[in-house]
């Protein structure tokens, strides 16, 4: 038993870790930094993922023949954790982890050639449907109706929570195509192009004040019919795939770690306004100390289930263990970092984006302004990708037998 | 032993909840966007109904409410998630400004006041050190000055011969610089920095005895919110169904709604306490109240699903002013770290 990188994944990592001292420019870092949402926005991502995709090193979780860089689970984890360190900012996953994967492995030849590199070179944008203002811990009760008319889908329904709805150009979405079968066996994953009459998509503000979800709705929408990934009927198996896929080879303690990190460095500027700075704030060192030590163990936690795939082991249903620790950690530790900055904290503003030169101004510290959005946007990573209450049913009938 | 409202204060209650009526969330969203944060014409009407004045002493031509009628406002104007910054430009002027002529068009609703009592680098002390009175004149720099935005005069904290001294300011006065900002609540928030500004004081008023009533209002709001998000949520597990039933009929949500009941429930008690007993621990008693409203507002965010996070609906409104309120005067964390020093 041992925790070492092999030689090989220590070059590795001290050639990730060049490559992102010599890329990672001030602007992509603080555009990252300065981003109190889950998804960073196009601006900043767009021109990460240039920089990415012209060293192959962009679609990590496809196959080489697809784009892939060819990594072991252990090559990606490094440079995931790497990124996590550096600050990198987060990539559009929407297209590269969740429907660049579910193409690599259900799609046509002619399916691949004709969306993969387009997710790649970033022409095409993508967002996803799955909720619906009726189907949302219960996703397989989606009424979005998909009838094939010659040779197209005609859609009609609507769409929840569509995150960068309103940047996409393309959505994958569930679909009912058919609806007098058992409601797992009706559903269908298609490709539709968002640039056409029958598809508007309107805003919906967080009590964070960003635009990052919206509602999408359709209205006789048309795709081709070579635009259904799989079979009619196949979408469920789909959808769970993407979702395994997605939460397996997680690597969400390095960012954690990283997080716990500024905020020690801010505890140390931040006055406590009677007795030098709050790192001696025992309510702030106590809770910083506690958030490490589960941070550290879920690090552990994770390369567990690394080990796992290394060894072309499945991750299994424990994989819902990760979402479930991470989504919490994250929100103690937003919470950690708004008690921190005392009155300075409550400032909430109103525009967007927090860096460059359309930031608004800020009281006290760039940091300061960042904790209460954050705050307020990270209550939803209990919610997101299966609520907490859907990944404890997970675990507890398919981990725990019960 | 008897813990109804009395006659007055269930006719208080009632004055609250008309004021309210139909105040949903796009009207308060308006209010909010209105310059400064505060609609005047409501303020008005606000102080129309006694319900600044009831904070002022009769000798100062208030109606003199005690502790229980003001708490009765404040948790009836938090239950109705109310806009209108009660505590802060209402009760907490209201009391400060006994004696000075500028009660009086406080009372009315003619006049806004804000308290400007904090300072950059200071976090929660009460204490002046930035901000500095000599010879009737102010000079240094506050911030988090909640209704800054709107305000027609401030109440400043001062250092003075080493000592903390109340003195008013014309906010309009051109040694007055006023940088609003925008806080969680929705509100407006300022750093107003004064240089040598005209002062008139200083006030009479005991600020750390007014500090420890507006921490009782504070707590008593959050008793308000939390009920009302209590409420909702009940209401919307009951009504949103998924699995083909309402999510209210699983056990786990059922058990969770019990946890957040109690806790209502307790932070209810708790400020029946603060109130019958004077001696009561007020800052302590506020922290009790906060962390379990903030937890109760979080249930209510989680169980709301993706709809809890939307600025739609009243669900983020509440869970972001019992944030604020929960750190007004100090925070948790530091009240209970206090208050077990003490004990």
């Amino acid at each position: 038993m041992d925790m070492d990188f092999s030689p090989e994944d220590l070059a590795f990592q001290k050639e990730v870790r060049a490559f992102l001292d010599d890329k990672l420019n001030a602007r992509l870092r603080e555009g990252a930094a300065n981003t109190p949402s889950v998804f960073t926005e196009p601006d900043i991502t767009r021109e990460w993922q240039a920089i990415l995709a012209e060293k192959g090193w962009l679609a990590t979780s496809w196959p080489v023949e697809d784009g892939g860089p060819g990594w072991t689970p252990t090559q990606k984890y490094i440079f995931e954790k790497e990124c996590a360190i550096a600050g990198a900012p987060s990539l559009p996953i929407l297209g590269l982890r969740l429907v660049g994967p579910v193409i690599c492995h259900f799609g046509t030849p002619e399916q691949k050639a004709r969306f993969l590199p387009r997710i790649i070179s970033g022409e095409d944008y993508w967002c996803q449907g799955y909720s619906e203002p009726g189907a949302g811990s219960d996703l397989a009760a989606v009424k979005t109706r998909a009838e094939r008319v010659g040779d197209k889908y005609v859609v009609n329904g609507s769409k929840i929570w569509t995150t960068h709805a309103h940047h996409a150009n393309w959505i994958f979405a569930l679909v009912r195509t058919d609806p007098t079968v058992q409601k797992q066996r009706g559903i269908s994953f298609l490709l539709i192009p968002m640039e056409q009459p029958g598809v508007s998509v309107s805003p919906i503000v967080t009590m964070a004040n960003d635009h990052e979800v919206n509602a999408t709705f359709f209205d006789n929408a048309e795709t081709p019919a070579d635009n259904l990934i799989g079979e009619e009927g196949q979408g469920w198996t789909i959808a769970k795939f993407l979702l395994e896929n997605e939460r397996g080879g997680s690597c969400a303690a390095p960012a954690l770690l990283a997080k716990l990190d500024r905020i020690e460095r801010w505890a140390r500027e931040e006055a406590s306004g009677t007795n030098g700075s709050m790192i001696h704030d025992p309510n702030i060192s106590q809770r910083l100390a506690r958030l490490r030590l589960e941070a550290q163990a879920f690090e552990v936690t994770e390369l567990r289930i690394l080990a796992e795939l290394a060894k072309g082991r499945p991750a299994g249903p424990q994989t819902s263990l990760v979402k479930l620790t991470s989504s919490n950690l994250r929100q103690a530790i937003d919470e950690l970092a708004v008690d921190l900055f005392g009155y300075d904290g409550l400032q909430l503003p109103v525009t967007r984006p927090l860096y460059g030169n359309e930031a608004p101004e800020y009281v006290g510290s760039r940091a300061a302004q960042l904790s209460m959005p954050a705050y307020l946007n990270g209550r939803a990573y209990t919610i997101f990708g299966g609520s907490d209450e859907v990944q404890k049913t997970i675990i507890a009938k398919q981990v725990l037998g019960l | 032993m008897n813990f109804d409202l009395d006659e007055n204060q269930e006719l208080f209650k009632a004055a609250v909840e008309r004021f309210c009526q139909g105040q949903d969330v796009a009207a308060r969203r308006a209010a909010r966007a209105l310059p400064g944060g505060i609609d005047r014409a409501r303020w008005k009407e606000l102080a129309e109904l006694g319900l600044i004045g009831l904070a002022a002493g009769e000798d100062d031509g208030g109606m003199g409410g005690s502790h229980g009628d003001l708490a009765v406002v404040a948790q009836a104007l938090g239950h109705a998630q109310a806009v209108e910054p009660w505590l802060e430009c209402g009760f907490l002027p209201a009391r400060l400004l006994a004696g000075s002529s500028h009660l009086e068009g406080v009372i009315a609703g003619d006049t806004i006041a804000a308290l400007a009592f904090a300072e950059p680098g200071r976090r929660f002390v009460l204490d002046a050190q930035g901000v500095k009175a000599k010879g009737g004149k102010l000079s240094g720099t506050k911030q988090f000055v909640l209704g800054g935005g709107a305000a027609d005069v401030f109440v400043v904290t001062a250092e003075e011969d080493g000592k903390t001294a109340l003195y008013v300011v014309d906010a309009k006065a051109p040694e007055v610089e006023v940088r609003p900002y925008p806080v969680a609540d929705g509100g407006v928030a300022a750093i107003v920095t004064f240089h040598d500004a005209s002062a008139e004081g200083p006030l009479a008023a005991d600020l750390h005895a007014v500090i420890n009533e507006a921490r009782l209002m504070a707590a008593a709001e959050m008793v308000g919110l939390a009920q009302r998000l209590f409420a909702d949520t009940l209401e919307y597990i009951k009504t949103r169904e998924q699995f083909g039933q309402p999510i209210g009929r699983f056990q786990v949500l059922q058990h969770r709604m019990v946890d957040a009941y109690a806790r209502v429930e307790s932070v209810q008690s708790a400020i029946l306490r603060a109130l019958l007993q004077p001696a009561a621990p007020m800052a302590a008693i506020k922290a009790h109240v906060a962390e379990n409203a903030i937890w109760v507002a979080h249930q209510a965010v989680q169980l709301h699903g993706g709809m809890g996070m939307s600025d739609e609906l009243g669900i983020g409104h509440g869970l972001k002013r019992i944030v604020l309120l929960s750190k007004l005067f100090g925070d948790p964390a530091s009240d209970i770290l206090d208050y077990a020093r003490a004990a």
